[in-house]
């Protein structure tokens, strides 16, 4: 017997007993839609948990810590830094994809601004550490770039003999020649002062003020990025303290402050000297410092050899290391250890454990559904086998074989099964919007809340649809082999 | 074409076993035009599912064309039965939401090789075998709508749509009025001088089994009469064996 046939005779036999079907595949349906919720969910909430609180498939390393509490303070008695040479071991490692070293800013610096977002400055003590672009490429927010403008410069104040370091007044003016909106004119706000006393001078007849001393020069912002723990800290206590507005992260790019390093408002900590900058904001990374901005490791490198030692260029803190697989990380993690070096605990495996039980009794639960629902599946076709069986036995006198009828009872099933598939997939779907929309309209913004707490992969899906045909199909299929066992001389002549 | 031997078939109902049929030699050839006839509960109908191959759970053989239908995995005895034989029960056994047409193509949707028709061909056919049967104006009512004359002629419509060698008839007058009766009685002997198919049918009705070429008579599991040459020479045998259970 053909597909097709089989198909059509299929589909007119559900016409005709729709109502059973109905209520039978409603079991299916809920399940289906059980089953595809409650994946999805954690799918997504592992997504979040996983991508962006706790990253499974990258691991931070940090040097191995012995330290001794005297009194009130505790003493490190190990090395706290990691060198090139154990970057490089690090590298060698197998299934390391990528090794990304990190190295804090080891200077006092503030940061100042933020009259534009928040309408007041804020001023505050800057805790900063240096990636590498590469390692936060996917979290810079398009139209940014995350990149060492000022890299291969032995001094801090080299920059000026960059041939993008031209003589400007005003950032437009920067931004219009270079072609780049990370820009702006370094000094220009002094040389304005300076136009405001010298008009005001002349006014009054005084001698000019003494000369600037330097031309404002074009200068690139330092590119700037902080992580989502900074963001929601502010949104969620700083803000209300304060009585400032909620930050859109999105909207926030491209938001500049002064950075002043070497400066502190702990008297005792400030350095002789101070540099200053510019910087921007660009993106918001899980890669970034929890607390404080992240700034592109050349930067601070620079910094660090500009006011400690010039062996600092290779005194890192921290390296993230990148996985090839999470099923990986395990075995680097002991390789590393045996490099005398530890491994940050995120937390990751504990949570990671957590979603797989959660996802494992969720999707018992639908797995239970599903199967009673193939019981009920199966009952209602022992009845319609029962009510067709001399229909049955006709298609038996004329030709039909038991593997047809078998395959006719089996092909009802699976295409019940399909449509309650859709229908439990779309119910899924449907489901997860209105959960969606009820956290977004109705539950308090926590940090990391997610846009969306499902993802609906493609598998999942198809998992799903081929799950409703298989459970009705195993329904059918001992009314099937009941069916395909009619005998056709009882049903159709007594006998 | 169609030989039996010594069939029997028994059945088993809270263990007492009623043998049905007790020991069947039949010849049939092809073009006959065969009645059974007996009382009820003589074996007829069963003889006949046998001979249609819906039943084959039963002792002896049966070889149609020198094949043992016996033999034949349910595969090949479905096929056997899709393009060698046509049913034709005295309650007609229509599929009542399919229309006419429908009914009458089902063969077609279990025909494998040469069997199957598939579009215009399966129209045609459908359209010849409705002008056989006077139908074509019903071929698209349902048969519900349809007298039991009607309703007889749609069912040997769908009989003679595989173009079987052999149409089984259970009691196809049963259910129609003696008028009635009469023209599917001519439409079989049509059937058969006109088209050559064999034809077996169970009666009570006299008429039907008057018209017949042969009549085989069953009683209590027996050929006591018409079983044919070898039928005969074997009941002679029998008889001389057992005479007092051979009268």
């Amino acid at each position: 017997m053909r597909a097709t046939r089989l198909a059509r005779l299929a589909l007119d036999d559900l016409k005709r007993n729709r109502k059973h079907f109905l209520l039978a595949s409603i079991g299916i349906v809920v399940g289906i839609a059980a089953f595809t919720f409650f994946l999805a969910l954690g799918g997504g909430v592992r997504k979040v948990v996983l991508g962006k609180i706790f990253p499974l498939d990258k691991i931070e390393v940090v040097p191995k810590s012995f330290d001794i509490d005297v009194s009130m303070l505790r003493v490190p008695l190990s090395n706290e830094i990691i060198n090139d040479a154990k970057v490089e071991q690090l590298r060698a490692i197998p299934n390391v994809v990528a090794v990304y070293p990190k190295m804090k800013l080891t200077i006092p610096s503030m940061v100042w601004g933020g009259a534009k977002l928040l309408g007041n400055n804020l001023r505050a003590e800057l805790i900063a550490d240096g990636v590498e672009p590469e390692l936060v490429a996917p979290d810079i927010a398009s139209d940014y770039r995350f990149a060492d403008f000022e890299a291969g410069l032995a001094k801090w104040d080299d920059w000026k003999t960059l041939p993008t370091a031209t003589v400007c007044a005003t950032d437009e003016q920067c931004r219009t020649e270079h072609g780049d909106e990370q820009f702006y004119c370094w000094g220009s706000e002094d040389l304005a002062i300076w136009n405001d006393k010298l008009a005001a001078a002349v006014k009054k007849g005084k001698p000019p003020p003494k000369p600037l001393g330097f031309d404002p020069l074009c200068r690139a912002y330092i590119p700037i990025l902080v992580s989502e723990n900074i963001v929601e800290l502010y949104n969620g206590s700083v803000r209300r303290a304060h009585n400032f507005p909620k930050i859109n992260p999105d909207s926030a790019m491209g938001f500049t402050f002064d950075l002043t390093f070497g400066a502190s408002m702990v008297d005792a900590s400030a350095r002789d000297r101070v540099v200053e900058a510019k910087g921007i904001l660009v993106g918001v990374s899980d890669k970034a410092i929890a607390l404080g901005m992240t700034l592109p490791v050349g930067y601070v490198r620079r910094l660090n050899v500009e006011f400690n030692e010039a062996d600092d260029a290779s005194k890192y803190h921290s390296a993230v290391i990148k996985v090839g697989s999470k099923d990986d990380v395990a075995g680097v993690a002991l390789a590393v250890k045996a490099l005398d070096l530890d491994v940050t605990d995120t937390g990751a495996e504990q949570a990671a454990l957590l979603i797989t039980i959660f996802m494992m009794v969720f999707g018992f639960v639908s797995i239970v559904i599903v199967g009673i629902a193939a019981v009920n599946i199966m009952h209602v076709f022992f009845m319609l086998i029962y009510e067709r069986q001399r229909e049955i036995g006709i298609m038996r006198a004329v030709g039909a074989s038991r593997r047809d009828i078998r395959r006719i009872i089996l092909g009802e099933a699976a295409i019940v099964g399909a449509i309650a598939g859709v229908i439990g997939v779309l119910m899924a779907f449907g489901a997860g919007d209105v959960f969606d929309w009820i956290s977004a309209s109705y539950i308090p913004d926590f940090p990391f809340k997610p846009k969306t707490y499902f993802e609906f992969p493609a598998v999942l899906i198809a998992a799903s649809f081929l799950f409703a045909i298989g459970f009705c199909v195993l329904g059918a299929f001992f009314p099937a082999n009941r069916a395909a066992r009619t005998d056709p001389a009882r049903v159709l002549t007594g006998q | 074409m169609i030989r039996l031997r010594g069939v029997r078939k028994r059945y088993t109902t809270n263990k007492l076993v009623n043998e049905v049929l007790k020991g069947i030699d039949l010849d049939i050839e092809a073009g006959e035009f065969v009645a059974f006839v007996g009382r009820s509960g003589s074996g007829k109908t069963t003889l006949l599912n046998i001979i249609g191959a819906l039943d084959t759970d039963f002792e002896g053989s049966v070889e149609v064309d020198g094949r043992d239908i016996r033999k034949l995995d349910d595969a090949a005895v479905s096929d056997y039965r899709n393009r060698n034989i046509g049913f034709i029960f005295q309650s007609f056994h229509l599929l009542e939401h399919m229309t006419c047409r429908e009914n009458i193509t089902l063969p077609s949707l279990f025909a494998r090789g040469e069997g199957l028709l598939e579009g215009p061909a399966l129209a045609a056919r459908a359209d010849e075998v409705l002008r056989e049967v006077e139908l074509t104006e019903k071929r698209d009512a349902l048969p519900s709508t349809l007298s039991g004359g009607q309703k007889q002629r749609v069912a040997i419509a769908r009989a003679l749509f595989q173009r079987p060698k052999l149409m089984i008839c259970d009691e196809p007058t049963g259910n129609l009025d003696s008028s009635t009766a009469l023209a599917i009685l001519e439409l079989f002997r049509r059937l058969n001088e006109d088209h050559g198919i064999t034809l077996v049918i169970v009666t009570h009705d006299d008429m039907i089994s008057r018209a017949c070429k042969r009549i085989v008579r069953i009683d209590d599991g027996r050929i006591v009469e018409g079983a044919g040459e070898f039928g005969e020479s074997a009941r002679q045998a029998a008889r001389e064996a057992t005479p007092e259970a051979h009268p």
